[in-house]
């Protein structure tokens, strides 16, 4: 998984979703809240083994669940929805810590997300081709149109200015 | 080298930037990392940039991962059939639906035991027919030699015919007590008997004899006696030394028919009928047939033996205690048991299977008991 094997990923994906389907379906949820909540379970499951001390103490497939589950009865008591009368279908590991751990990174991730949005184009993209795809300077300088390297350079160092400015600020 | 970095940053802001992205990416010289760092250490307001550039490159960074994440997920989700799995799992109104989705694995085995126990029940009542049919049957003929009989009386002169009487055949279960076939069943099941049979779940019938009975505590001990008989592999199952605790999930496997029928319950009490310390109570329905069949916990422990049921008392059966089998097989020579069934303590292969998987290695050592008379 951590060598973002696709395969593994789908294995993973397509073995537990009817899970935790069954679990939010059974639980005032609809198919929507179970994917976004089963992949944040997965997201959670990643950053977990990426940080290197997950050793799993149960079956994967409880973890997951344990994981969604968690996830799911947050997601329920901010909607102030009821909680009791939870519909069980396996069983439960003490998974807090992960989930609250995960909600932070979770924020980090969106504060990204929304600090990009505000940016702009082209700055948007200049970024996320440098930073994420991991393009070169003379790609970049290519695709956007600019006369030099020099002048791309200086645009991306502007552009990464502002979405500082922004992320810090959000 | 260092005083052209200084000159770099005096002059662009933005070269500093890129020297701190190629640092921060390893891609410097050593020599040029060198300079760098004392770079750092000197000016904390280059320190200070190369600090927040990288916890700022590090979220980026984690943002890009689970971006890239989402959407590998997201291609796994489109090749789901969702609306399949939904339909599926959809909550049903029904409450049983629910019931069944959670515990599937729990009622299959509940499923398997009722249909098992529905299996005993209509031999129950198919018996129960039986002898309600037979009874009815017998008051028939005694009316009829009852007008017979008057019939003697009033004419004195046709001969009554006598009623024809069955060939007595009795049933009970025996289990395996040794692979080399010594078979432990009830004294009362081969009391009387003239000839004993037994046979073996793939319907082989093999000869026995008595070598052991014990009238006070309803146990015999039957050899099989048959050229046809090949020894059995080692025993499944062990014999329970102590006593065990009221309310232990327990099941039994007898021959009230033809084919071998299990019944499930729980000892309800430690002791038998009036009292009877040798015995417990158990809650399960058994019929006659069941006499001399084994009494297992949940671990495939022997724990008795079915020996009687209650009258006018549902549910109320009784087994003879696991320590007087024991008593019984120490009262036969040793050297003639050769592998005989030990006691628990020693590793039980029925541990931790399921009923079904227990049951299945347990039926081959259980035997219908046919005694001739």
């Amino acid at each position: 998984m951590l060598n973002n094997s696709e395969e593994t990923l789908n294995r993973l994906y397509a073995g537990y979703y009817p899970m935790v389907l069954q679990f939010i379906l059974n639980n005032s949820g609809d198919e929507d809240d179970a994917k976004d909540v089963y992949q944040e379970a997965i997201i959670v499951l990643y950053n977990k083994i990426k940080t290197g001390d997950f050793e799993l103490s149960s079956k994967l497939k409880t973890y997951i669940y344990s994981v969604s589950r968690r996830i799911w009865l947050k997601k329920l008591s901010q909607q102030s929805k009821k909680t009791n009368n939870l519909s069980d279908f396996e069983d439960v590991l003490a998974v807090e810590e992960d989930v609250e751990q995960h909600e932070e990174k979770d924020q980090q991730f969106q504060k990204m997300e929304s600090a990009l949005q505000h940016l702009g184009e082209p700055c948007k993209t200049i970024i996320q081709d440098f930073y994420i795809n991991n393009l070169s300077m003379t790609d970049i300088c290519e695709k956007f149109g600019y006369t030099n390297t020099d002048n791309a350079k200086t645009q991306k160092y502007k552009c990464l200015q502002r979405l500082k400015k922004i992320f810090f600020q959000l | 080298m260092a005083t052209d970095i200084i000159r770099i940053l005096m002059r662009n802001e933005i070269e500093l930037e890129s020297i701190i992205e190629d640092y921060l990416k390893g891609k410097l010289t050593p020599r040029e990392i060198e300079a760098f760092e004392q770079l750092r250490a000197n000016d904390p307001a280059v320190d200070h940039k190369v600090v927040t550039h990288k916890v700022f490159l590090d979220s980026l960074q984690q943002y890009a991962e689970i971006l890239a994440l989402k959407e590998q997920m997201n291609h796994a989700h489109e090749s789901l059939d969702v609306s399949y799995l939904t339909e599926q799992f959809r909550p049903h109104p029904s409450f049983v639906v629910n019931l069944w989705r959670k515990n599937k694995a729990l009622i299959a085995v509940a499923a398997s035991f009722i249909f098992l126990a529905s299996l005993s029940v209509y031999s129950i009542q198919h018996n129960t027919k039986q002898n309600g049919s037979y009874e009815v049957m017998k008051k028939e003929v005694a009316s009829i030699k009852n007008s017979q009989n008057r019939l003697i009386r009033n004419i004195n002169s046709s001969r009554v015919q006598k009623e024809n009487i069955n060939p007595g055949r009795f049933g009970g279960t025996g289990f395996a007590l040794s692979s080399n076939g010594y078979l432990c069943t009830n004294f009362h099941v081969i009391d009387g008997a003239d000839s004993i049979y037994v046979q073996n779940n793939k319907g082989k019938s093999f000869k026995v004899k008595v070598v052991f009975s014990d009238p006070q505590y309803d146990l015999a001990i039957l050899k099989i006696d048959d050229e046809n008989f090949s020894a059995l592999a080692s025993l499944p199952y062990r014999l329970k030394k102590d006593n065990i605790g009221m309310g232990e999930n327990v099941y039994t496997l007898g021959f009230p028919k033809d084919d071998a029928v299990l019944g499930e319950g729980y000892v309800s009490s430690n002791t038998g009928y009036n009292g009877d310390t040798t015995a417990y109570q158990v809650s399960i329905p058994v019929n006659p047939g069941n006499s001399g069949g084994p009494l297992l916990d949940n671990n495939g422990n022997i724990i008795g033996a079915i020996t009687a049921k209650q009258n006018q008392a549902d549910g109320a059966a009784f087994a003879i205690k696991s320590q007087y089998i024991m008593e019984a097989l120490n009262a036969i020579p040793q050297d003639s048991i050769g592998s005989r069934i030990t006691s628990v303590g020693k590793k039980n292969v029925l541990k931790g299977l399921h009923r079904t998987k227990q049951i299945e290695k347990i039926q081959d050592y259980v035997f219908m008991i046919k005694v001739y008379n």
